[in-house]
């Protein structure tokens, strides 16, 4: 199935998941005789296996800047109101990260988490599976307090390591977590940030199942940070500016939207957040990490002859490192088999990055000459480097230097950034086009916007040089400085998404 | 979010994507239709729009609407044959499936070897029990789409109906490696249960509810699959659990219904198990709801009622056969359980035998020709019938009847003790004469 896509951004038809849910997988009729063809549904879709992001950077929350963080989302445009099911992670799915710490593209260090759904409290009670109700107001994840969470997941964390690795302790590092519920509304959940906060994991939390020293894990609900005027972008290019080129100072002004609307806003994702200290994922800072988050699908034979975990195996879905590679890059047939496939296996794929269909459409539109970025190039590379053989977005996407061996799409991270990670206040939306050594291409951070930068870098200079973007610098809620690093999602009663007419005022980060 | 208005194409494009696999629908699937705008050069496959409407028929509505500006919009037709499919099978009528023709034919038309079309015409064939064609239709769609967990499902369910189980299986398994989820698990599931393995064919089952995510019809499908594999070897509470969450979740559901009819029934309650399969039918006047009616109604010894019910048989299987769909097996069966035109139905059986050579068709024919005092004949179909080591009560039921017209008393008596055992309540009618002759 093509729902293996990434990312939210082009996410939108997402909001028609739920109702596809009810509509087409179910009703197969069944028959109660013997002779009569049993017809299962056809189609199956998952969102809860869509990655929507992953990011990946060093801790900006002050005083815990040797940690990394990597966080993973899941569940595109989660529309908070969608009761009574809300949004969960999948139980017969495992959600990994995956890092390279040798820089030869192959998982040297993996996270995997797992999820298992339990039927509690007062809805198990009357015999119903529904998930939420305020009899009495949900306070807590466990205990008293959390009777009226009818649908509960917990989950584990598990650490794998190659055999030749010098470095953490692998294994289980947690089990029986609870992932924070999606927020229903402030009658059901009357103080849902402590709710939320409950379902923070780690060393501060010493309440809590303990997990090793310097690691914290959050898996739930969380407000999407992407932002992004999808609708313009959907409706041919069609921004609210023409061409959507933005003035020196706006561009220069991130905590304002220059034009356009941020269609994202008012949407929920489910994250699944991990901090470890670098020394987790590797034995070396001083090289470049890179990472991928992926998931996997159990999958099983005919035969029945084993049962359970063991015998199936899984298959990968999804994945997904830098952003927007398998959206603007990938090519439309090639889409769910890239989506299958590792990194090592990217070289395939090469002509879609050496001839971008979206800097054709850029063109098309704009008319502005597609063309090389030097920034990502050997200077022996440049002179064979142009708009139909892009040797630089090859660089950057799959190369952990323009000089190195082609290592397939990985998000890179440099650990022995100099200086001292910006808290979000002080971070910059360009991140290193805006001379911002810790913002994407540098790892990601959830500030990053990485709309405006890929269509810069696969556009090319001219549409660095002339600062295109879709007017939106902004997300529609404000980014806290700590883990999990992502806002309180929007309630289900009161979220307000955006509408073209409207001028959203953009809050400050 | 779910309300923004639609545009012609734009909502043919969502409700394509909605139908088939979702906001990223499987672009290889969809034949790209003549771009209409650089956006659909961009983003063919996703479109940014949400759907008028939240159920089938407003999904219908916005369908024809937009095929009323533009008829030769490929992916309307598309999409709409595929919600004509959906609604047919929600509301059990089958006057939808020749809309649903009409509109991928149209389709097929416009876009010689649209694929979507072809994997809609598949469908409507297993609905209408046209396995061969399904078969073929499958196969073709396949080709142009080998990642497509539909096209391998259309392909293994065919395969499966036609009883070329090796083949049917391997379908099945390639399909939860191209995609893993709940419509490949349930088949997982079912090949388990055709197998002998009702244990690991529940796992997989309960791994198809959990995909479902509580979304009503998903959950309620497969819950009741759940519990149909609980009743299958006997544990009717775990049975009726699920039964009861599928209602609570979808209440009116009427697979759920009638199956906790027979859980009802099962516990001598006749009154509320009638009271129950006559909500069933008289939402949707299912063959075999009517049956189960009539049944009850029959053990309960309301015997001219029952016979109403029966009698309402013929007026449902033509209005089967009147919009395609071959009943042929189900009514040789129910005629030779109900001893009505016995020869009759062997003639059924027999045909409908090489239309789907399953083990059902082994079974029902197996049945026939014993009631019609062919035991001899009968029994080499029972063994067929039995050949995967399915663990199916009346199927057990089937072959001790046949050993005994045969003579072979305690193999007679073995087989039906085994019947008894796998599921006590296997059947209104039988289960009490197994009980009669196991002794």
């Amino acid at each position: 199935m093509g729902r293996k896509t990434l990312v939210v951004t082009l996410a939108l038809a997402a909001g028609v998941l739920a109702l596809a849910f009810g509509l087409v997988r179910g009703s197969g009729p069944q028959s109660a005789s013997a002779a009569s063809h049993r017809e299962a549904p056809l189609i199956s879709m998952s969102p809860a296996e869509d990655l929507t992001d992953f990011f990946m950077f060093r801790s900006y929350e002050p005083g815990n800047t040797d940690k990394v963080d990597l966080i993973m989302n899941v569940n595109p445009l989660s529309e908070p109101g969608a009761g009574p099911n809300y949004y969960n992670f999948d139980p017969n799915a495992t959600y990994a990260f995956n890092i390279d710490n040798n820089q030869d593209g192959i998982t040297d260090v993996r996270f995997e988490v797992n999820f298992r759904t339990e039927i509690r409290g007062v809805t198990r009670d009357l015999g119903l599976p529904l998930s939420y109700a305020a009899l009495p107001p949900i306070t807590k994840l466990d205990g008293a307090g959390s009777e009226g969470l009818g649908l509960r997941q917990r989950y584990t964390v598990r650490m794998f390591t190659r055999p030749d690795q010098p470095i953490g302790k692998p294994g289980l590092l947690a089990n029986d977590l609870i992932a924070v519920p999606s927020n229903v509304g402030p009658l059901t959940m009357p103080d849902y940030p402590s709710l939320a906060a409950q379902g923070i994991y780690g060393s501060s939390n010493s309440a809590e199942p303990s997990l090793p020293a310097g690691v914290r894990v959050f898996a739930g609900a969380r407000q999407d940070p992407f932002y992004i005027d999808l609708g313009g972008a959907f409706d041919t290019l069609n921004f609210a500016r023409t061409p959507p080129l933005l003035t020196a100072p706006e561009d220069a002004n991130d905590n304002a939207n220059a034009f356009g609307v941020d269609t994202l806003s008012g949407f929920n994702v489910s994250t699944i957040a991990l901090e470890v200290p670098a020394s987790y994922l590797t034995p070396d800072s001083s090289k470049a990490i890179g990472a991928y988050a992926n998931v996997s699908k159990f999958t099983a034979s005919s035969d029945g002859a084993g049962n359970g975990r063991g015998s199936g195996g899984f298959a990968q879905t999804n994945r997904l490192a830098n952003p927007l590679v398998n959206e603007l890059v990938i090519g439309t047939v090639d889409k769910d088999r890239w989506n299958a496939l590792t990194p090592a296996q990217d070289g395939q794929f090469a002509q879609y990055v050496l001839s971008p269909r979206f800097a054709t459409a850029l063109q098309l539109r704009f008319g502005g000459p597609p063309g090389c970025v030097p920034l990502f190039l050997a200077p022996d590379q440049v002179a064979g480097c142009n708009a139909n053989n892009r040797t630089d977005l090859v660089n950057a996407f799959a190369k952990y230097s323009p000089t190195g061996p082609l290592t397939g799409d990985w998000l890179r991270l440099n650990l022995a950034t100099p200086g001292t990670p910006p808290v979000v206040a002080s971070q910059k939306r360009l991140g290193g086009l805006a001379g911002d050594a810790f913002g994407y291409p540098n790892g990601r951070r959830p500030r990053d916007d990485v709309t405006d930068i890929a269509t810069r870098v696969v556009g090319g200079p001219f549409y660095i040089t002339n600062r295109a973007g879709d007017g939106i610098n902004v997300d529609d809620a404000a980014l806290p400085n700590t883990f999990p690093f992502l806002a309180t999602p929007s309630d289900g009663r009161n979220r307000v998404h955006f509408n073209r007419t409207a001028t959203p005022a953009a809050p400050g980060s | 979010m779910r309300r923004i208005a639609l545009g012609g194409t734009v909502a043919a494009m969502a409700a394509t994507v909605f139908l088939l696999g979702g906001a990223f629908a499987p672009p290889h699937e969809a034949k790209p239709a003549p771009p209409s705008s650089q956006a659909d050069v961009l983003f063919p496959e996703r479109a940014p729009v949400s759907l008028a409407g939240k159920d089938t028929p407003s999904l219908i509505a916005a369908l024809q609407q937009a095929l009323r500006r533009n008829g030769e919009d490929v992916r309307a037709l598309d999409s709409l044959g595929f919600a004509y499919l959906q609604r047919a099978r929600e509301i059990a009528d089958p006057s939808y499936y020749p809309k649903a023709q009409g509109v991928l034919q149209r389709a097929l038309a416009l876009s010689p070897g649209d694929n979507l079309a072809t994997a809609g015409l598949g469908s409507l064939s297993l609905s209408r029990h046209r396995f061969r064609d399904a078969l073929i239709l499958g196969r073709r769609t396949l080709a142009g789409a080998p990642r497509s967990g539909r096209n391998w499902g259309i392909v293994g369910d065919a395969l499966l109906e036609l009883g070329r189980y090796p083949e049917a299986f391997r379908a099945f398994d390639a399909m939860v490696r191209v995609e893993p989820g709940l419509p490949a698990y349930a088949r997982i599931s079912y090949a388990r249960e055709l197998l002998g393995h009702p244990r690991t064919a529940i796992e997989m089952m309960q791994r198809a509810v959990a995909e479902s995510n509580f979304e009503r019809e998903p959950y309620a499908w497969t819950s009741v699959q759940l519990g149909k594999l609980y009743w299958s070897i006997g544990r009717i509470d775990a049975a009726a659990l699920q039964y009861r969450r599928a209602l609570a979740i979808f209440p009116g559901y009427v697979y759920g219904l009638d199956a906790l009819a027979q859980v009802e029934a099962a516990r001598g309650h006749f009154p509320r198990a009638i009271a129950l399969e006559q909500r069933a039918v008289n939402r949707t006047p299912l063959p075999q709801f009517v049956t189960t009616l009539g049944d009850l109604l029959r053990v309960s010894g309301r015997r001219a009622q029952a016979e109403r019910q029966y009698a309402l048989m013929d007026v449902i299987a033509r209005l089967l056969r009147a919009n395609g769909v071959k009943t042929d097996l189900e009514l040789a069966l129910f005629d030779v359980d109900h001893g009505i035109r016995l020869p009759a139905a062997l003639e059924l059986a027999r045909v409908s035998y090489r239309d789907r050579p399953s083990i059902d068709g082994d079974d029902v024919l197996a049945w026939t020709l014993a009631r019609n005092g062919h035991c001899g004949e009968a029994r080499h179909y029972s063994v067929r019938a039995l050949r995967l080591g399915t663990r199916d009560a009346l199927k057990y039921f089937h072959r001790g009847m046949i050993e005994r017209c045969l003579g072979n008393r305690s193999a007679a008596r073995s087989w039906l003790r085994r019947s008894l055992h796998q599921n006590a309540h296997f059947s209104l009618i039988w289960a009490p004469v197994a009980r009669r002759y196991a002794r």
